[in-house]
């Protein structure tokens, strides 16, 4: 008979747990493997075939090893809202603009779009070639913490929300105030600013983050509901 | 109204329902639920102690260390005091989705 303790401590010893919990969860489950080998070997099954059901009962140890944390651990003064969307969304944004001053400060001269006077798009070119490395950052933390899709893909999109919240607060001043400005180039400058501030930026977040959020899927698999 | 989680609470009110005829280990819980539901409801370990554990954290069921007739030792699970007032809206809940799948089934039959 294998020695199932082995077994589950080589796929869940590294649980991150108090060394006395992730001991007894290495007994239990272990204990349980047991209990199925018994039963089939009782059936009639050779030791081999035996085994080979036992181990078909668990798929991905890392999925197991994450559920039976997020299940067993403390509360933490993090809450899941704070883990799997505004912990990975501040981080994204902070690198986003760490990136676009640093490309500002010490990269090429950025190119710049003129689409009538004076409504011009600023492409820092730099900035938008890391951005997807940074969508990548904000998918991988939000999906480590277990968050569902929508938390992944708003901490992708993050560093872009506070621009479109800030076109969105602007745009009905601007244009309501239009009327009483001469030769007012800001009705025009609005699309620009859209462009160039938010669907830019956030495709280049997206063409990172959502590869990256199906790779870490397929990793880091959790299913919550018992299979039937 | 159905709540959002009631796939997840059809899950936990299996366990909750087959400890309520006392206390059973893992394994135990995981048979008896397949045996009661003619196999249509299987447990495998990976769905299992997931789910134990965190109904555990939420003190419906309380796990204790025993020593089984085999000299093994096994944690056992019984339902704790709200564990057990949590069966009855548990039951009701999944009640309210079989009878509103009916009507739609019904519904569909017309």
């Amino acid at each position: 008979m294998p020695d199932w303790n082995k077994v589950v401590h080589d796929h869940l010893g590294g649980l991150d747990l108090q060394a006395d919990e992730r001991a007894e969860i290495v007994e239990e489950l272990a204990g349980h493997l047991e209990e199925i080998f018994d039963d089939l070997r009782r059936q009639g099954f050779s030791e081999e075939d035996a085994t080979r059901g036992c181990l078909l009962e668990v798929e991905d140890w890392r999925g197991l090893g994450l559920r039976i944390e997020a299940a067993r651990r403390k509360e933490s003064p993090m809450n899941n809202r704070v883990r799997q969307f505004w912990l990975p969304g501040l981080l994204t944004f902070t690198l986003s603009m760490g990136l676009l001053a640093v490309a500002e400060i010490y990269g090429p001269k950025p190119w710049i779009l003129r689409s009538g006077n004076p409504p011009i798009m600023v492409v820092h070119i730099p900035w938008l070639l890391g951005l997807p490395v940074v969508g990548a950052i904000g998918a991988f933390l939000s999906r480590r913490a277990g968050g569902s899709r929508r938390a992944i893909f708003s901490s992708i999109v993050f560093p872009v929300v506070p621009y479109l919240a800030a076109i969105l607060f602007i745009s009905p001043v601007v244009l309501g105030f239009d009327h009483f400005i001469a030769h007012s180039p800001m009705p025009a400058a609005i699309p620009m600013a859209v462009l160039g501030l938010v669907l830019t930026p956030g495709v280049a977040l997206l063409a990172g983050g959502l590869p990256a959020q199906l790779f870490f899927s397929r990793r880091l698999d959790s299913r919550r509901i018992a299979s039937r | 109204m159905i709540g959002s989680g009631v796939k997840r609470g059809t899950a936990e009110l299996a366990i909750l329902s087959v400890l309520e005829s006392g206390a059973l280990h893992g394994y135990e819980i995981a048979r008896r639920i397949e045996q009661q539901t003619q196999g249509k409801l299987r447990f495998t370990l990976a769905s299992l102690y997931p789910l134990l554990y965190r109904i555990e954290k939420q003190d419906w069921v309380r796990g204790e260390w025993q020593i089984g007739e085999t000299g093994r030792r096994r944690r056992r699970y019984r339902l704790t005091s709200s564990g057990k007032k949590k069966v009855a809206p548990l039951r009701a809940e999944w009640s309210e989705l079989f009878q509103a799948l009916r009507q739609l089934a019904k519904v569909a039959g017309a």
